[in-house]
C-alpha cells in the first residue's frame, strides 16, 4: 500500500533511498526531465505513508509500425520496500498505459544478467529473454561491465506475438536503437 | 555575404575553439568595425570566457543600434551573448528589436515567449501568448496564453489585475471544452489549476463530474481521482467524498484515498447530532475496512488505515468510539512484522501519542513479543525481519521514555551483533542482518554519546565510535549494498578524523549529478578541513560542474514543457530550477572551490594575480539573497530511528564532526576572497568595510561553524588589519604580526610533547589544517606588502620563513609518530581491556569474532591519518616565501 503519483521535479530531491542501492542507476537531471516532459503518464512514484519515496517506474514510447512499443527505463524500489508487490504494481501501471493510452505491440526492458531478483520477477510478469545485448552496461569501478538481457512481453495489440520471438544471437547496443 | 564573413568564426565556435573564433573575430572587425554580427558573436565570445562586464558593454552598444538588429546574424549572436550572461531582459529586447522589422515573424514572438518563461518573467510571457495567438490559430497557443495568465496572476502582487487575468483564462478555457479542444489530462489539469486557485470548487466538482471524455481522463489519471475526493472535502460535500473514495478504493489500494475518506468520515462525526449517528459513520467506514483487509494486495492498507482511523478520532476528541490505536498497532505489527516496511508505516502512530500510559502499554506489548521473536529469528528470513522491528520499536520507545543511561542502550547488544554480523544468515547477505548491524551500531552510538557527553570525556568517545565503527564496517564487509552502514561509517570516519576512508566509502555510494546537491555535504568540505584538499577540490569542481550544467541546460526543460503541452510539469519545473540555482550546497561547494584554490600554492605573480582577478562581485551575499537559499540536503536518507524532533536521540545531527555549513559559513566565505581581493588590490576603504562584515559574522555564529573555520577567519581579519596597519610606514605591524604567529603555532603539532591519538583523531589534524591555509594567506599578504611597502613585506617573509622552519619539523616529527605509533596506540586505547567499560561486550565481539574487520577499521585509520599528515607536510614544503 502506498500512494500512485505522478512523479515531480522536486521528487528528485527526496530520491536518495531508493537511488542508493548499487543496481539503481542515477542519470543527469535533464534525463528525467526529458520524460516528465514527453512522456509524463509513464513515470510514476509510489510514497509510502510516512511520506517516503517507495520506489518509481520510468517508461518511454517509441519505434514504428509494429515496433510500436513501451519501454521501461528504469523500475526501482527502495530496499526497505521490497517483498511488497511494488514493483509489480508498477510494472502493470506502466504496461497499462503502454496498451490503453499509446496503444503499443509490446513492452521491453533491459536488465543485468547479475540482477537474479529482478529477471526472476520479470518472468512471472511474462517477459522473456528476447535477446542479449553485448557490454550494454559500462563499468564503473563499483558495477562490472555486463552483457544486458533485453526482456519483452507482447501486449493484446499483436495478437500473433510476433515481438517476442526471441533472437538466438547477441547484438551490439546500436542495433537496439529505434 | 554577411554569413560568408562570419563562417570562420561560426566554425571555429562549433570545434570549439573559443580562442580561435576571438581571433577571426577581430580580423573581421579591423577590416569592418562595423560589423555588427561579428561584434554580437564576440560579445557572446567574451560572456563564455568568463569577461561578462566587456561582453555587457558590447552587447549593449549593438542592442543601442536598431538598424541592427534587422540582421539575424546579429540577433542569433546577441540572444546568445545575453543568454550566457544571464540576461533575460536584454534577450527579449533582441527579439522585441527584431521584431520591429517582421512583426509577424511567429518564431521570433515564440523566442520572447520561451525567454520569458523559463525566466518566470510572467508578463512577458503573457504578452507573447498573446501576440501568438493572435498570429496564428494553432490551439497550443491559447494554451500557452491559459497557463501564462494562471502564473502571472499566481505570483502577481496585484489584487487587482489578477482576479482579472484568472476570469480571462477561465474564458479561454470555457470556449476550449465547448470547441473539444480540451483534449488532455494536462489541459484539464491546467483548467482545474485556473479554478483552484480563484476558489471556484463547486464548479471544479461539476467538471470532475461531466460524465463525458473528461471522466475518462479523469479516471485513466490516479492523480486526478484523489484530486476528485479532496475537492468534495474542500466543499464539504463529504458524503460524495466518502462514496468517490469507497469507488477508488474498491479498485486500488492508494494511502492518499484513504487518508481523505478518514478525514471525511472524522468530519461528518463532529458534525453528527447524535451519537447512533456517529457510530454508524465509523461502523460504516470499518466494515469498508475490513472487507478490504480480506482482499488480496489491500490487507496492508486497510490495515494501517484501521490504525489511522483510530489515531485520527482520538485526535478529534471522538476516542470513546473507536477502539484504542495501541491495539490496533499492535494487530498490525503482529500481522505485518515480517514486512521491512513495517516499522516505517507504524512509528509515526506510535510517535503521534506520547502520554506514559500508552508508552507504557507499547512496552508490555514489546516485552511479552521479543523473547520469542530473538528465539526464532534463525528459523525464516521473516522471522528474522519480524525480531529487526520488534528491535526498532525497542529503540524507539527507549528515545520516546527518554532514556538517557548508557547501559539501558547498551542493555541486550549482543545478540544483536551475533546475529547481524556473526550469524548464517548474515553470510548469505540476509538484508535483515545488515538491519540488525545498524540497529546495533545505532545503539552504540546514542549510549557512546550519552556515556560521554562532557568535554573532558571526548577520548572516551572517540573509543567507543571507533568500536561503532569496527561494527558498521564488519556489515559493509558482509553486504556492501547497505548504504546505510556506509553513511554512518563515513560520519563516523570523519569525526576521527580519517577522510581517506571516508571518502573511499563515499565513492562506492556512485554519489552524482542532483545528489551531489542533497548528499555532496557528507564529504565536500571535509577533505580541506583534514589536509586532503586535492582530493575535495576534485569532488567540488564535480559539484561546480553538475551546476552550470544544470543552469545552462534546465531552461531548455522548460521550453519542453510548453512544447510539448505537458503544462502540469511547468510549476514543478520552475520551483526545481529555483531549489538547485538558489541552494545552500550550491553556494557552499562555489565556496569550497574558491577556499581550494586560495589554499593552492602558487609564486608571488600567480598568487596576486589570482586574487586581483577573482570576480568578486557575483559572490555579495545579503539577508535577502541568503534567506531566498533553499536548503536541499537530504537528511532523512540517514534512516534514522526517531522522530526529527528530538535532538538528544538524533544521530543524524551528533554524528557530524563539524556543523553543516549553513548562512554563516556562505557569508563568511564569501568575504574571504573579498577581502584578499580587495587586500591585493589596495583598495584599503572597500577592504575596512568587509573587514568589519566578516567580525560580525564571525562575532555572532553561534557555533554555526567549526572551531577551526573561525581560528581561520578571525586569521584572515588580522590577516586584512595587519595590511591596513602596514600600508602607513609610520605604523608598527610587530605586534599584530606576532599575534598571526602566535595562532599558527598554537595549531602546529608540539615538538617538545608526545601526540597523543586523542588529540589526532579530534582536532590535531584540523588545526593544522587550519594553520597552514592561514600560512597560504600570509603568503599571499607579504606578495602583496612586496609591492607597496617593502620593509614590511620582508619583515613579514623573514618571520614566515623561521615559522616554516618550524613547522616543516614539527609536521615532519608528527608523520614520524603517526607512521611508528598509531597502529599500537589504537589497539592499546581503544580496543583496551576494560571489564566497567559499557562497551567492554563490543569490545570483545569486535576483536574476537571480527578481528579482521576490526584490523582493517584500523589500518584505514592509520593510513587516512597519515595521508593527511603527509599531505600537509607537502603544503608546508611548497609554501615556500
Amino acid at each position: 500500500m502506498s500512494t500512485i503519483r505522478r512523479f515531480r521535479a522536486m521528487d528528485l530531491l527526496h530520491f536518495n533511498n531508493v537511488n542508493l542501492d548499487r543496481y539503481t542507476e542515477t542519470y543527469d537531471s535533464q534525463f528525467y526531465l526529458s520524460y516528465m516532459s514527453n512522456w509524463p503518464d509513464l513515470f510514476t512514484v509510489a510514497e509510502s505513508p510516512a511520506q517516503k519515496l517507495m520506489g518509481y517506474s520510468m517508461g518511454k514510447v517509441e519505434g514504428t509500425g509494429e515496433l510500436w512499443h513501451g519501454h521501461v527505463t528504469a523500475l526501482t524500489v527502495a530496499p526497505e520496500c521490497r517483498r511488497l508487490g511494488l514493483a509489480r504494481g508498477l510494472m502493470r501501471g506502466l504496461e497499462d498505459a503502454s496498451e490503453k493510452i499509446h496503444d503499443c505491440y509490446f513492452v521491453d526492458l533491459f536488465v543485468r544478467p547479475s540482477n537474479t531478483v529482478a529477471i526472476q520477477m520479470y518472468e512471472h510478469l511474462g517477459y522473456i529473454l528476447y535477446r542479449r545485448v553485448i557490454d550494454y552496461y559500462q563499468g564503473d569501478g563499483v558495477m562490472p561491465t555486463e552483457y544486458a538481457h533485453d526482456m519483452r512481453k507482447a501486449l493484446p495489440r499483436d495478437k500473433h506475438k510476433k515481438s517476442i520471438v526471441p533472437v538466438k544471437h547477441a547484438v551490439n547496443v546500436e542495433d537496439t536503437f529505434f | 555575404m554577411e554569413g560568408r564573413q562570419l563562417r570562420p568564426i561560426y566554425d571555429a565556435l562549433e570545434l570549439p575553439d573559443t580562442k580561435y573564433a576571438e581571433e577571426e573575430c577581430e580580423k573581421l572587425l579591423r577590416k569592418h568595425p562595423n560589423h555588427y554580427g561579428a561584434q554580437s558573436i564576440k560579445a557572446f565570445i567574451l560572456a563564455r570566457s568568463g569577461r561578462p562586464n566587456e561582453a555587457l558593454l558590447l552587447g549593449q552598444s549593438v542592442l543601442n543600434t536598431p538598424s541592427a538588429m534587422a540582421s539575424a546574424h546579429v540577433q542569433q549572436g546577441l540572444s546568445l551573448a545575453f543568454r550566457a550572461l544571464g540576461r533575460p531582459r536584454e534577450e527579449i529586447m533582441v527579439y522585441t528589436a527584431a521584431l520591429s522589422f517582421s512583426p509577424n515573424d511567429e518564431s521570433l514572438h515564440t523566442k520572447v515567449f520561451k525567454t520569458a518563461a523559463r525566466n518566470s518573467m510572467f508578463k512577458e510571457q503573457h504578452h507573447a501568448a498573446i501576440q501568438l495567438s493572435k498570429l496564428s490559430k494553432q490551439q497550443k497557443y491559447v494554451w500557452w496564453l491559459v497557463v501564462s495568465l494562471f502564473l502571472q496572476a499566481k505570483h502577481s502582487k496585484d489584487d487587482v489585475s489578477a482576479p482579472v487575468q484568472l476570469k480571462l483564462a477561465e474564458r479561454l478555457v470555457e470556449k476550449a471544452v465547448t470547441d473539444g479542444q480540451l483534449t488532455s489530462t494536462e489541459e484539464l489539469r491546467v483548467y482545474l489549476d485556473v479554478l483552484d486557485i480563484q476558489d471556484k470548487h463547486e464548479q471544479m466538482a461539476e467538471v470532475m463530474a461531466d460524465n463525458g471524455q473528461l471522466a475518462a481522463m479523469i479516471s485513466n489519471d490516479p492523480d486526478l481521482v484523489t484530486q476528485r475526493i479532496n475537492l468534495f472535502i474542500k466543499i464539504g460535500a463529504y458524503d460524495k467524498a466518502i462514496m468517490a473514495a469507497i469507488a477508488a478504493l474498491e479498485s486500488r489500494d492508494n494511502w492518499a484515498d484513504y487518508k481523505l475518506y478518514i478525514e471525511a468520515v472524522v468530519t461528518l462525526v463532529g458534525q453528527a447530532a447524535d451519537a447512533e449517528a456517529k457510530h454508524s459513520l465509523v461502523a460504516g467506514i470499518s466494515s469498508n475496512f475490513e472487507k478490504w483487509a480480506g482482499v488480496r494486495g489491500k490487507a496492508r492498507g486497510a490495515k494501517l488505515a484501521q490504525v489511522a482511523l483510530a489515531t485520527r478520532m482520538h485526535e478529534a476528541g471522538h476516542g470513546d468510539i473507536v477502539g484504542s490505536p495501541e491495539a490496533l498497532i499492535w494487530d498490525y505489527l503482529t500481522e505485518f512484522q515480517q514486512k521491512a516496511i513495517c516499522y516505517s508505516d507504524i512509528m509515526q502512530f506510535i510517535v503521534a501519542r506520547r502520554e506514559p500510559s500508552v508508552l507504557e502499554y507499547h512496552q508490555a506489548q514489546l516485552e511479552q513479543r521479543l523473547p520469542a521473536a530473538r528465539d526464532s529469528a534463525t528459523n525464516s528470513d521473516d522471522a528474522a525481519q519480524a525480531w529487526v522491528n520488534l528491535e526498532k520499536i525497542r529503540y524507539l520507545l527507549q528515545a520516546l521514555m527518554g532514556e538517557t543511561d548508557p547501559k539501558a542502550w547498551m542493555a541486550g547488544i549482543e545478540p544483536l551483533l551475533k546475529f547481524g554480523l556473526g550469524s548464517s544468515q548474515a553470510r548469505k547477505k540476509q538484508p535483515s542482518c545488515s538491519d540488525m548491524a545498524f540497529i546495533a551500531s545505532q545503539r552504540i552510538i546514542q549510549a557512546a554519546f550519552l556515556a560521554y557527553s562532557a568535554a573532558d570525556q571526548r577520548e572516551q568517545l572517540h573509543s567507543a565510535l571507533f568500536k561503532a565503527l569496527c561494527v558498521l564496517e564488519s556489515g559493509i564487509q558482509l553486504n556492501d549494498n547497505s548504504f546505510l552502514l556506509k553513511l554512518y561509517a563515513i560520519r563516523l570516519y570523519l569525526y576521527l578524523s580519517c577522510y581517506e576512508r571516508a571518502q573511499t566509502i563515499y565513492d562506492t555510494l556512485r554519489i552524482k549529478h542532483v545528489q551531489l546537491d542533497t548528499l555532496g555535504h557528507l564529504i565536500i568540505g571535509h577533505g580541506m578541513a583534514l589536509g586532503c584538499f586535492a582530493l575535495d577540490m576534485e569532488l567540488c569542481y564535480n559539484g561546480v560542474t553538475f551546476y552550470d550544467r544544470f543552469q545552462s541546460k534546465m531552461p531548455r526543460d522548460i521550453e519542453a514543457v510548453y512544447q510539448q503541452g505537458t503544462y502540469s510539469n511547468v510549476q514543478d519545473f520552475l520551483e526545481f530550477q529555483s531549489n538547485i540555482v538558489h541552494s545552500v550546497q550550491r553556494e557552499c561547494t562555489h565556496r569550497y572551490a574558491l577556499r581550494g584554490e586560495g589554499y593552492e600554492y602558487g609564486n608571488a605573480k600567480e598568487t596576486l594575480a589570482r586574487w586581483e582577478e577573482a570576480d568578486v562581485s557575483s559572490i555579495e551575499h545579503s539577508e535577502q539573497t541568503l534567506s531566498a537559499l533553499h536548503d536541499n540536503r537530504d537528511v532523512s536518507v540517514m534512516g534514522l530511528l526517531t522522530p526529527k524532533d528530538m535532538a538528544q536521540w538524533d544521530l543524524e545531527l551528533l554524528t557530524q564532526s563539524t556543523p553543516i555549513p549553513g548562512h554563516d559559513f556562505i557569508r563568511a566565505f564569501s568575504l574571504v576572497p573579498q577581502v584578499m581581493h580587495y587586500l591585493v588590490c589596495a583598495d584599503i576603504e572597500s577592504l575596512q568595510e568587509k573587514l568589519s562584515e566578516l567580525t560580525l559574522v564571525v562575532d555572532n555564529t553561534n557555533d554555526t561553524l567549526s572551531r577551526q573555520d573561525v581560528l581561520f577567519v578571525r586569521g584572515i581579519i588580522d590577516v586584512g588589519s595587519l595590511y591596513i596597519q602596514a600600508s602607513d610606514p609610520q605604523n608598527e605591524i610587530d605586534d599584530q604580526l606576532s599575534r598571526l604567529l602566535s595562532v599558527i603555532r598554537t595549531n602546529l603539532p608540539s615538538n617538545e610533547l608526545d601526540p597523543s591519538l586523542f588529540s589526532l583523531s579530534s582536532d590535531g589534524i584540523r588545526n593544522l589544517s587550519a594553520a597552514a591555509e592561514l600560512f597560504t594567506y600570509m603568503l599571499a599578504l607579504k606578495h602583496a606588502l612586496s609591492a607597496q611597502r617593502l620593509p614590511a613585506a620582508n619583515a613579514v617573509g623573514l618571520a614566515l620563513s623561521q615559522l616554516r622552519k618550524e613547522a616543516l619539523k614539527s609536521v615532519n616529527t608528527l608523520r614520524g609518530w603517526v607512521d611508528k605509533n598509531t597502529r599500537a596506540l589504537v589497539e592499546e586505547q581503544w580496543l583496551a581491556e576494560n571489564d566497567d567499560d559499557i562497551f567492554a561486550d563490543v569490545k570483545r565481539f569486535v576483536v574476537g569474532s571480527q578481528k579482521q574487520t576490526t584490523s582493517m577499521v584500523t589500518k584505514a585509520c592509520t593510513t587516512s591519518w597519515l595521508r593527511s599528515v603527509k599531505n600537509l607536510l607537502s603544503q608546508w614544503e611548497k609554501c615556500s616565501s
